[in-house]
């Protein structure tokens, strides 16, 4: 085990230390213990006093220590008074160099590495729900630790730098945190953290270094082949590598997902309104849709999100113009390609003047607000999508009034909470995505339902609801009984029965079946998962019913369970046929 | 209307007022504190806490441990009193019966926390 191992080497790192100073105490101490004894004391009726080993260690104790309480128990001869000064001055010196290898240990790094590993593991071990290892606390990390935090949902976070670790320390979390600043790609650490545990539910490799994460999948996959790995790539041979390390590890990458989200907003704006809403992006309403319009767009800077966008529009055979410094050998003469920086002269070449959209996708903040302001001057009838790279940002962008504001390590922190929290919400996209166009009143109707139930200017809440004996019990013990539970029963409001909770079950999964938008005959089997997008307030009333037998009762049969032993001893006789 | 909730809380209702009843008046002066009140307090306490037994939910488990809680305070009112009646003698002086009201205090608190709980219980619900 590797706690064992840490509290081993912080013993043996004090215990190395301190050798020496301790024999050099412990010497001087029993030198002048010893010479205290010999020396003899003022002679009283003719009869040389001496000091005792007791007395002799108590007086070397008060004046090692500089404490000095004088002559004790008797007045000292002039002998003693010399062996008195020797005792004082060695004594004295060799306490502070004790002292001083204590302070000297207390600062060594390795010292307190160790001891910083070894509290980790302590508090990572006092863990006992499910927990994940989050690698990386850069922006992405710190917006999934909240919402992690806000699931109430534990995790364990090792990061590198000292600075973003400060950060750490630094925030309110509602659940345990505990943090290491230490290399994840190292495997101890990850043992440390806690990756062999049961309860261990996956590792999150988001850090900024792409050769780390790949290292920290393959060590997860290596050295507990259970638990579900999620890592951020955004180069594609790093992603060919990753995808060949087993099926339970999922690559976000934000930019293909957002070019997926803007690929949906051009050909199905109601299901990227749906979208944006389900995910709990700002200011999202299910009123009112984002429309790209069709036209040339301008992409400016050929980067990856560059790439992604430009591989969306030319799909649905939009054209476009790019501007970027470099030159690529490798475009096709179709598209109109201005080499340089971005300025007004070069965004003039690019057509500004008669295009419909523009993407401002460079890597460098400042540069890219510039350009939206100078771009919103040229034509202000423009699409703007900019790219946000720091979360420090957030002000001045919110500011600039763009239509959409990409941020990729948002973008990356909302799709890995939703893999981790909503697991369903996938297959239920993939679902509308390949609706058939004469099914097309589908997403309208959902729509409206969603509006209905929960509110369009609401914050969705979402649930994923197990038939197990963790998270509903009491359900499992009525379908053990041999019951029927159809999925309309617990949808019913707990307080009255004729009522419905506001919330719709959007996916269900039972074995292999997949049912979206299921129906409220369903009939409920052990294991089932079934995805809810409803109030919150809801979705705490359903866990009550779910949790108390008697609710459930009610709930399903609408009758009254009698509660006491003397009210279901007295319904059994006066209804002996009854059940 | 269901049968069990009126029985239930009918005698829940009637442990607090009864109870009430009982510390209503001078603290230390027997006359306005009978016997027999506290008596009557005692048997309905315990009847509830008997219908109270049985429910496995969260509310039902809090409803019992009140009711416990207030047989525990008139039972060592009760006690009492029949101690310095008729073990040492001495007679409901006006010390002795301070005593046992403030014990019947207490448990007039146990019992206005179980209607409490009833009555936001009921509350809840829509029905």
């Amino acid at each position: 085990m590797p706690a064992t191992l840490e509290i081993d080497r912080v013993a043996s790192v004090v215990l190395k230390e301190m050798r020496r100073p301790l024999v050099t105490l412990v010497v001087v101490y029993a030198v002048a213990i010893l010479g205290m004894t010999l020396i003899p004391g003022l002679e009283v009726n003719g009869e040389t006093r001496r000091m005792g080993l007791f007395h002799a260690f108590y007086f070397m104790t008060y004046t090692a220590t500089t404490t000095g309480f004088g002559e004790i128990p008797y007045a000292f001869s002039e002998a003693q008074r010399l062996w008195a000064i020797v005792c004082l001055y060695t004594g004295a010196i060799a306490w502070f160099y004790a002292i001083g290898a204590i302070i000297y240990l207390l600062q060594n790094p390795h010292f307190l590495q160790a001891l910083a590993e070894r509290r980790f593991t302590k508090r990572a071990l006092k863990i006992s729900e499910p927990f994940y290892i989050l690698c990386g606390f850069g922006d992405t990390g710190s917006l999934l630790a909240r919402g992690l935090s806000d699931q109430g949902i534990p995790a364990v976070i090792i990061e590198p730098d000292d600075a973003r670790f400060k950060a750490l320390s630094l925030r309110n979390y509602r659940v345990s945190m505990p943090g290491l600043r230490a290399d994840a790609s190292v495997p101890k650490h990850l043992l440390e953290a806690g990756l062999q545990r049961s309860n261990c539910r996956g590792v999150l490799a988001i850090t900024n270094n792409e050769e780390v994460n790949l290292k920290i999948t393959a060590l997860a996959r290596l050295l507990n082949p259970e638990v579900k790995v999620i890592t951020r790539s955004r180069v594609d041979i790093y992603e060919e590598t990753l995808a060949t390390l087993g099926r339970d590890v999922h690559i976000v990458d934000p930019f293909k997902t957002f070019a997926k989200g803007l690929s949906a907003a051009i050909c199905n704006p109601v299901l990227y309104t749906l979208n944006d809403w389900l995910i709990g992006a700002q200011n999202a309403s299910l009123e009112g849709t984002v429309c790209p319009p069709r036209g040339t767009w301008i992409i400016c800077g050929y980067g990856r999100m560059g790439h992604g966008i430009l591989e969306t529009l030319t799909m649905h055979g939009i054209p476009t113009a790019i501007i970027d410094p470099h030159v690529d050998p490798g475009m096709a003469p179709l598209r109109k390609y201005v080499v340089g920086r971005t300025t007004a002269k070069t965004l003039i070449e690019a057509g500004i003047g008669g295009a419909a959209g523009i993407v401002i996708g460079t890597n460098d903040d400042g540069h890219n607000l510039g350009i939206l302001l100078n771009a919103r001057g040229l034509n202000p009838r423009l699409f703007c999508i900019v790219r946000q790279n720091g979360h420090e940002n957030e002000v001045a962008f919110n500011a600039a009034n763009a239509d959409i504001i990409m941020q990729p390590s948002l973008v990356t922190a909302r799709r890995i909470l939703l893999l981790l929290i909503a697991p369903l919400l996938k297959p239920f996209f993939k679902y509308l995505m390949n609706l058939p166009l004469n099914q097309a009143h589908v997403l309208e109707q959902l729509l409206d339902r969603l509006r209905d139930e929960v509110g369009s200017h609401e914050k969705p809440h979402l649930l994923t609801l197990r038939i197990d004996d963790k998270m509903s019990p009491e359900v499992l013990k009525v379908l053990d009984n041999g019951q029927v539970l159809a999925l309309g029963d617990i949808l019913r409001d707990p307080r009255a029965r004729s009522d419905r909770l506001a919330t719709v079950p959007l996916m269900l999964n039972s074995g292999d079946q997949w049912v979206p938008l299921p129906w409220d005959d369903y009939q409920l089997k052990k294991n089932d998962q079934i995805l809810f997008c409803g109030r919150k307030f809801a979705h705490n009333l359903m866990d009550s019913t779910l949790n108390n037998e008697y609710t459930l009762h009610y709930v399903r049969t609408g009758i009254d369970k009698p509660r006491s032993y003397l009210m279901q001893w007295l319904t059994k006789r006066m209804k002996p046929a009854h059940l | 209307m269901n049968v069990e909730k009126v029985v239930f809380s009918f005698f829940i209702v009637l442990a607090l007022t009864l109870n009430f009843g009982f510390v209503l008046g001078e603290m230390g002066n027997p006359a306005h504190h009978h016997g027999i009140e506290l008596f009557a307090v005692i048997v309905v306490n315990m009847i509830t806490t008997g219908l109270k037994l049985g429910d496995r939910s969260h509310t039902g488990a809090i409803l019992l441990s009140t009711s416990l809680v207030a047989d525990l305070q008139l039972i060592a009112a009760a006690i009492y009193w029949t101690v310095v009646v008729h073990v040492t003698k001495t007679g409901l002086m006006p010390d002795a019966m301070t005593t046992i009201v403030s014990l019947a205090a207490g448990a007039l608190l146990a019992n206005v926390i179980s209607v409490v709980m009833l009555v936001s219980d009921t509350l809840m619900s829509r029905r």
